[in-house]
């Protein structure tokens, strides 16, 4: 104990003395890495000793190498705060057009706040969000683990239909499963409102998918919903072909063509004109050369649906769009991979402070 | 689904340019994933819908490619060359399950060489992706990929007794099938058997035994229709698909059974067969066509166009539909029996809109009248929470819902995990219970690149079981470990600490407007022991803080000691935020002073707090710890707090006898209830 307590007089005293000496920034940060350095610091190696005081004076001995942490880091945030730290250079000089002023160098960059950077699927779902919010649809959210009713028979699947293979399922017990898309939530709306409805519902959809650039079993989807008095397929081309020119530019082109949704008749998938090649590159890598880049699946709200949710189809008519953001984040901002967006490399991540 | 140009020639003569052809049937709903060139042939790759299974066959193609350019479909004969000898008086058969085989069809071909198929049959088969087998064979599956009408052929000569029964597998009944696979057949399960047992799997495939081989004398052709939900659970069972089992599970067309055994019988006498005298045509009741009613206001009101009566008669005509004129401006439209998916007036305006054309429509906005002004509290919530880690310096992530078994509970509360019933692979098998692993994998994932600090958050839903329910909470994650950054040549870089995180929660609790949230020191499995908080908010927890627990990180091999904190945002929302006040600024000076003093180190300064958070006097505006010290000269046993008290009159300026006064009185209390030593005095420091 005594030796200890040697050791750590003897300790303060070295470092008085080249603390005394020490003038610039770097000598202190040399004397702070001497000191209490993580591994080889004579401070930490103190606490290291500590191991085999014995446990009856273990306390005290604790205590007084605690005092001189202390001390050290007091001292050396005294000095630090009280300028040595800061480069001075002598009188006044004039380098690279900047002058010199009261001894500091102005040429020195700038010191800037460190801000978090958001996260691109965030980034990329609240620009979305912003163009339906613009054209008055407010957002809806609903659970992640559903059931078979809301995922799949309220919305015209029926019991073993092949039309389920497209949304491969992961199944949780009984009826439960982990949603495939988010048009459950629509129908949760459906159910507790009445038309109008203009909602969007942003959110994590799972799929059985074996893991390539483009599939993975977890990705953020945002579905769309009209329901209303005299909707028609017009409205629906005219809506969305405005939200994409807000994403992709003015001058982008759609087309619409048919195809087969169970929750919609018609149906449609919407193309944009490929915005890597224009159509002009018979090996495009994005779409193949045939010009178009699916983006979305839309289409008029099956009667079936509606009557599901008892809203007269009679009455009323709707239309319906649902779209990867993963996907159309990739094809917007060039993104080769989409496990990019979960591996989390601060790397990639922190790019998208600029966005 | 492969389409061979030549092929739907032999139904309809399309005479346009390839890339006009393939633009047109885009434009009707049928892709062609690639386009090749094959011996003087084109071969379309389509894809096809899982409502559609008329397009699994060349003359469904054929139909709509006639329906889009306006061309006829061109008629075939099948003729036979027969054997005297009536089919049921070859062949016996009976269906014992009607619900599951409304319709059987059969007859016997003898006389048929087995052996390579004729060229043109070999292009045909070759160019749908499919190995020419022999002639019998080939010709089963020209006439599947021809029709969409799957057909089977046995080698009749070994179905036992010449009977061919349809009914349900029995219990321990197997079948070794074509492809020598020994499948164990569930009871329920359809089958084609003969006297004693099982001799092909109904509508998925054939067994072996039963095959065609060159030692067949006697070929039975059976063209059936099969209940889809049964072929699909069987095929779903046994884990196979086949060009079969694909297109019975969607729906063959139950009016063309007759004609495909038909053709598969027309074919084998052209290379040397004879058919049995009439086809056994077995049918629980005739097929009946559905009618929907279709109006032409019904077709405006949906796709926002008017479209000419002449056009959607003409074109539901060349679909294969009949539309009969009801009253005036609507008809009723018989279906097809191949379109099983055509049920209601919107799936006839589909048709009309697919082929009108989705380009012709025009584009309109959606009427706007009313709108929805309430706001989405939640997600304004969560909003704030965001720029407020962010303003912190934390970076966002996004990890899986999907977790590891194992790496769960080294973190876990002790909640039950939702396990998924067939997940992708066994170290995602299960539901997270808390955002910690997944962040820590964040900091392993980035430390192991060289990066010196991760601060991240997180916000996302965690799920488990609770009392036989599933849960699932929506929680803020937060982790920091390492050097912080926005380091310059003015600052080092400093190494995070507990107070990081601590002060990010203060900060969003601050600014969505809740009370402060206290701190409680209690232990957690995810954390070091004696190392870790609560976050009680009114009482009530709703979070943890704390080092995590240095073995848990070393197994995501983290070395560095890593702060974490993991918040229940459901918990935290249900509270009711203050109302937002602006108090008006100030128009007199107020006073500021320092007051440096001796603690015994082992009060926490949270005690200090609450004796100044106790004080009622009415100029004391506030204050904050400015300083914190321990070490020479203070005395072991002490610590030397600074802290700084704000003082404000609102009506006057302050006197500095009152600012003294109040300061004494709190130095008493101070004194009393803690009993501090005053260090140098009190420090005017003016405003």
């Amino acid at each position: 104990m005594s030796s200890l307590r040697d050791r750590i007089e003897g300790l303060r005293k070295a470092f008085e003395e080249s603390a005394r000496k020490a003038g610039d920034a770097r000598a202190l940060e040399e004397l702070r890495n001497a000191f209490l350095g993580r591994k080889k610091g004579h401070v930490t190696l103190l606490f290291e000793d500590l191991k085999s005081v014995p446990a009856g004076e273990k306390r005290e001995a604790g205590q007084l190498i605690n005092e001189l942490k202390d001390f050290v880091q007091e001292w050396l945030r005294q000095k630090a705060a009280s300028g040595v730290a800061s480069v001075s250079g002598g009188g006044s000089i004039t380098t690279h057009g900047y002058k010199t002023e009261g001894g500091t160098d102005l040429t020195l960059p700038g010191r800037k706040r460190y801000v978090g950077t958001p996260h691109p699927l965030t980034l990329f779902e609240q620009e979305i969000e912003r163009v339906f919010l613009g054209m008055g649809f407010t957002i809806e959210e609903g659970p992640e683990i559903e059931t078979d009713y809301y995922n799949f028979e309220a919305l015209n699947f029926p019991p073993y239909h092949p039309a389920r293979d497209k949304w491969d399922t992961l199944f949780i017990k009984g009826d439960l499963l982990l949603r495939t898309h988010t048009s459950p939530v629509q129908v949760r709306v459906m159910e507790r409102s009445k038309p109008p409805i203009r909602i969007i519902c942003p959110g994590r959809v799972f799929r059985h998918e074996t893991p390539d650039p483009t599939h993975l079993p977890m990705f953020m989807q945002v579905e769309g919903l009209v329901v209303d008095e005299g909707v028609t397929f017009a409205h629906l081309k005219g809506t969305l072909e405005y939200f994409l020119r807000a994403l992709f530019g003015e001058k982008v082109k759609v087309r619409f063509r048919p195809s087969f949704f169970p929750f919609t008749e018609p149906s449609a998938e919407v193309d944009i004109e490929c915005i890597v090649c224009g159509g002009r590159d018979a090996a495009c890598r994005v779409c193949g050369g045939t010009g178009w880049k699916e983006i979305l699946g839309s289409g008029m709200v099956h009667p079936q649906v509606l009557k599901n949710v008892n809203i007269d189809p009679e009455k009323y008519s709707g239309w319906a769009f649902g779209l990867g953001i993963d996907r159309t984040a990739m094809l917007a901002l060039g993104i080769p991979e989409m496990r990019y967006f979960y591996e989390n490399d601060l790397r990639f991540l922190r790019q998208f402070g600029t966005k | 689904m492969k389409i061979s140009l030549d092929w739907v020639r032999e139904y309809v003569a399309v005479d346009i340019s390839r890339p006009e052809l393939v633009d047109r049937l885009t434009m009707i709903g049928l892709v062609a994933e690639t386009v090749e060139e094959r011996g003087g042939d084109v071969v379309l790759d389509l894809e096809t819908y899982a409502n559609r299974p008329d397009t699994l066959g060349h003359l469904g193609v054929a139909r709509e490619i006639g329906a889009a350019l306006g061309l006829p479909l061109i008629e075939r004969d099948w003729p036979l060359a027969e054997l005297p000898e009536a089919t049921a008086e070859i062949a016996d058969v009976q269906i014992e399950s009607e619900a599951l085989c409304p319709r059987y069809c059969g007859l016997v071909v003898r006389g048929v060489k087995v052996g390579p198929s004729p060229d043109w049959l070999r292009r045909r088969i070759e160019a749908v992706g499919l190995r020419p087998v022999n002639n019998v064979v080939d010709v089963s599956n020209y006439v599947c990929f021809a029709t969409a009408q799957p057909i089977h052929t046995f080698d009749f000569g070994r179905i036992g007794g010449g009977r061919v029964v349809v009914r349900k597998a029995k219990r321990g009944e197997t079948l070794i099938d074509l492809d020598g696979r020994t499948l164990d057949l569930a009871p329920g399960m359809l089958v084609i058997a003969d006297e004693s047992r099982p001799v092909a799997l109904a509508g998925v495939i054939g067994g072996q035994a039963s095959g065609i081989s060159e030692a067949t004398r006697e070929v039975f052709i059976e063209s059936a229709h099969f209940d889809p939900i049964s072929i699909r659970k069987t095929a779903k069972t046994l884990g196979l698909s086949t060009d079969a089992s694909y297109r019975f599970e969607r729906g063959s067309d139950i009016a063309f059974a007759p004609q495909a055994a038909r053709m598969a019988a027309s074919l084998l006498c052209g290379m040397g067969g004879r058919a049995s005298r009439g086809l056994i045509d077995r049918a629980a009741k005739p097929p009946k066509p559905r009618t929907v009613r279709l109006r032409l206001r019904r077709i405006a009101e949906l796709l926002g166009v008017d479209v000419p009566e002449s056009f959607v008669v003409d074109v539901l005509g060349r679909l294969g539909f009949r539309a009969e004129s009801a009253a005036k401006h609507s008809w009723r439209v018989d279906v097809p029996t191949f379109r099983h998916d055509v049920a209601r007036e919107a799936d006839l305006i589909e048709e009309v809109a697919r082929f009108y054309g989705y380009d012709r429509i025009p584009s309109a906005f959606t009427p706007v009248d009313t709108f929805d002004l309430s706001v989405n509290r939640r997600r304004e919530r969560l909003a704030r929470i965001r720029e407020t880690l962010l303003a912190q310096g934390l970076d966002e992530v996004i990890n899986w819902s999907f977790a590891d078994p194992d790496r769960e509970k080294a973190a876990a509360g002790g909640r039950e995990a939702v396990a998924i019933q067939n997940p992708i692979s066994q170290r995602a098998s299960v539901l997270r219970t808390t955002l910690l692993p997944g962040l820590l994998e964040n900091a392993a994932w980035n430390l192991n690149r060289g990066l010196e600090g991760v601060h991240v958050f997180e916000t996302g839903n965690v799920y488990a079981w609770e009392e036989e329910k599933h849960r699932e909470d929506l929680h803020l994650g937060l982790l920091s470990t390492g050097l912080l950054p926005g380091a310059s040549w003015a600052e080092p870089a400093g190494e995070t600490d507990f107070f990081v995180l601590k002060g990010a929660v203060e900060a969003l609790a601050e600014a969505l407007r809740f009370e402060p949230i206290a701190f409680e020191e209690r232990d957690h499995p995810s954390f070091e022991p004696g190392r870790a908080l609560a976050l009680l908010y009114k009482g009530q927890e709703v979070g943890r803080l704390g080092v995590l627990r240095a073995a848990f990180a070393a197994a995501a091999s983290v070395e560095r000691t890593v702060y974490a904190a993991e918040i229940d945002l459901e918990a935290l929302f249900e509270k009711t935020p203050r109302p937002f006040e602006v108090a008006p600024v100030p128009k007199f000076p107020g006073a500021s002073r320092d007051l440096s003093f001796l603690l015994d180190r082992a009060v926490p300064f949270g005690e200090v707090a609450r004796v100044l958070g106790k004080l009622n006097q009415p100029l004391l505006e506030g204050f904050e710890l400015r300083d914190r010290f321990a070490g020479a000269p203070v005395p072991a046993d002490k610590v030397s707090l600074t802290v700084r008290f704000r003082f404000r009159h609102p009506q006057r300026t302050l006197v500095a006898e009152e600012v003294d006064r109040v300061e004494q009185e709190i130095v008493g209390q101070l004194r009393s209830a803690l009993n501090i030593q005053l260090r140098e005095g009190k420090i005017d420091i003016g405003t």
